[in-house]
């Protein structure tokens, strides 16, 4: 019909939700029967009263989150529309219209004006997402085929995004990335931030590892700190490694002869020349050899991995 | 000896204390402490085995056996082609000892990201940086994946820390 057709005309015009071109479904379908199709530019505004002052609650609803169980209900609609996918781009000029216009608007309605403020908000935040429009024409378009696409959300529709994304959630391989308010949306920043907040979760997790990190706020002092930690621990390493070399001048592993007998006679402090029993053979199976070579000989010893049991009485070491 | 006693005596009392696993979704679990005691036992007696202890007299050049064969010992304890840094530091200590070291590979996937990431790299050394020269294996790894590895080099080496201070208080002549 013309009135579409004369809204398809306009071009160049931004963003709109998923919402609100949805919504504007159920709005395009009272418009059309109820208001006569007018189509020049100078009572542009006056045939976008009803749906301007619609737009305006409607834009008013999102914000609210009482109004969120209308916003599904009236995303429930969606499915019978007896439009085609020409309503929908128009949908989103409309509601652009409406929204830049509603200024222009207040000569013809009076109480659009107080909602000016709200709709210049509602502006910004329907600008804030621009290529939402291509993916929900594309979801009209074809719900049979849903392309791949980056969801975003604004934080205050957690409703709306079960039925949005019910429609094209279960091939998204992509991660679900939240856009807030006032936040670029294109493509690299929104993988940038999504790289971001992977980085802040590590970060987060090695905070909590190394101690008295928690305390410290700022990332680039966390990570100083982490490097320290680290540090300190190669150190450790050193420092113990130099002890055992010095303590031991003649390590003898020969752990054939070992055997742990009881408590009594293991800490009487003899290193020395102790007659020990034979040892049976630990169990050495579950464990995955090593597949790589070493210089010395290779012992293809296999120990229980998760099953270890050292008692002391029957330690048993095969080496 | 006996010292291999009161040692096994005492990881079977530490057996207990093991380290809780941190997050649910990020898997940095390390294998109990006996796991790197043995390792590291076997290590060492490898390294005994290996030199008869006449020759290398000086303890710098024990010491210095001991310091790697304690790090191997922990990348192999520590799950040994399953980490990043634990397959570089076994393919750094292989490449010492002119061994060629084999690990089968995983399939990496390539993101866009990477190429981003080199973009901004040059830059003063910063902290990031730093932690890629501690960590082995760190040059060429994503920042997120730099943090993961970070994480369980930290929870192995503190590992590896306890098992060498129970070696060394056992073998310390009282």
């Amino acid at each position: 019909m013309d009135l579409t057709h004369g809204f398809g005309a306009r071009s160049g015009i931004g963003p709109v939700t998923g919402l609100e071109s949805l919504n504007f479904s159920d709005e395009f379908r009272q418009l059309v029967t109820t208001t006569p199709p007018e189509n020049s530019g100078g009572s542009f505004t006056a045939l976008l009263e009803m749906p301007v002052t619609q737009a305006m609650e409607l834009l008013h609803f999102t914000d609210s989150s009482s109004s969120q169980t209308n916003i599904t209900k009236l995303a429930g609609d969606i499915s019978p529309h007896p439009f085609g996918t020409l309503t929908f781009p128009s949908n989103s000029l409309l509601l652009d219209r409406a929204a830049r216009f509603s200024v222009i608007a207040t000569e013809q309605n009076g109480y659009i004006s107080g909602e000016t403020p709200s709709s210049s908000a509602n502006l910004d935040r329907v600008k804030a997402e621009p290529a939402e429009t291509d993916s929900v024409s594309e979801n009209q378009n074809s719900k049979q085929n849903q392309n791949k696409r980056k969801e975003r959300e604004k934080k205050a529709k957690s409703s709306m995004k079960k039925t949005k994304s019910s429609v094209e959630e279960d091939k998204l391989p992509y991660v679900h990335v939240r856009a807030r308010r006032g936040q670029a949306t294109d493509n690299h920043s929104l993988a940038e931030r999504a790289r971001r907040e992977k980085i802040n979760a590590r970060m987060k997790l090695l905070q909590e590892l190394v101690p008295g990190c928690d305390k410290i706020q700022g990332t680039a002092l966390v990570l100083d700190e982490i490097i320290n930690h680290v540090q300190s621990l190669q150190r450790q390493v050193e420092m113990l490694s130099m002890r055992l070399a010095a303590v031991n001048p003649r390590i003898d592993f020969n752990l054939d002869t070992i055997l742990a007998s009881e408590n009594g006679s293991l800490m009487d402090g003899s290193f020395n020349g102790e007659s020990y029993h034979q040892l049976q053979q630990w169990p050495f199976d579950g464990y995955h050899q090593p597949e790589w070579g070493r210089e010395e000989d290779q012992h293809q010893a296999d120990f229980p991995m998760g099953s270890t049991t050292l008692q002391p009485n029957q330690v048993k070491v095969e080496l | 000896m006996s010292f291999i006693k009161v040692l096994i005596l005492k990881f079977s009392s530490l057996r207990t204390q093991t380290m809780a696993s941190s997050d649910k979704t990020i898997n940095t679990d390390v294998p109990e402490k006996d796991v790197f005691a043995i390792h590291f036992l076997q290590s060492l007696s490898n390294l005994t085995t290996q030199n008869p202890f006449n020759s290398p007299d000086t303890t710098n050049y024990r010491a210095r056996k001991i310091k790697k064969a304690a790090y191997v010992s922990m990348a192999k304890a520590a799950g040994g082609s399953s980490r990043l840094w634990s397959r570089a530091l076994l393919g750094r200590a292989a490449k010492e000892n002119n061994k060629i070291v084999r690990f089968a590979r995983r399939k990496r996937k390539v993101t866009w990201k990477i190429s981003s990431k080199r973009r901004s790299d040059q830059r003063a050394p910063e902290a990031t940086d730093r932690l890629r020269n501690l960590v082995p294996g760190g040059g060429t790894m994503e920042t997120s994946k730099l943090m993961e590895e970070t994480a369980h080099y930290i929870k192995c080496l503190s590992m590896q820390v306890k098992v060498m201070q129970c070696l060394v208080d056992g073998l310390s002549p009282k």
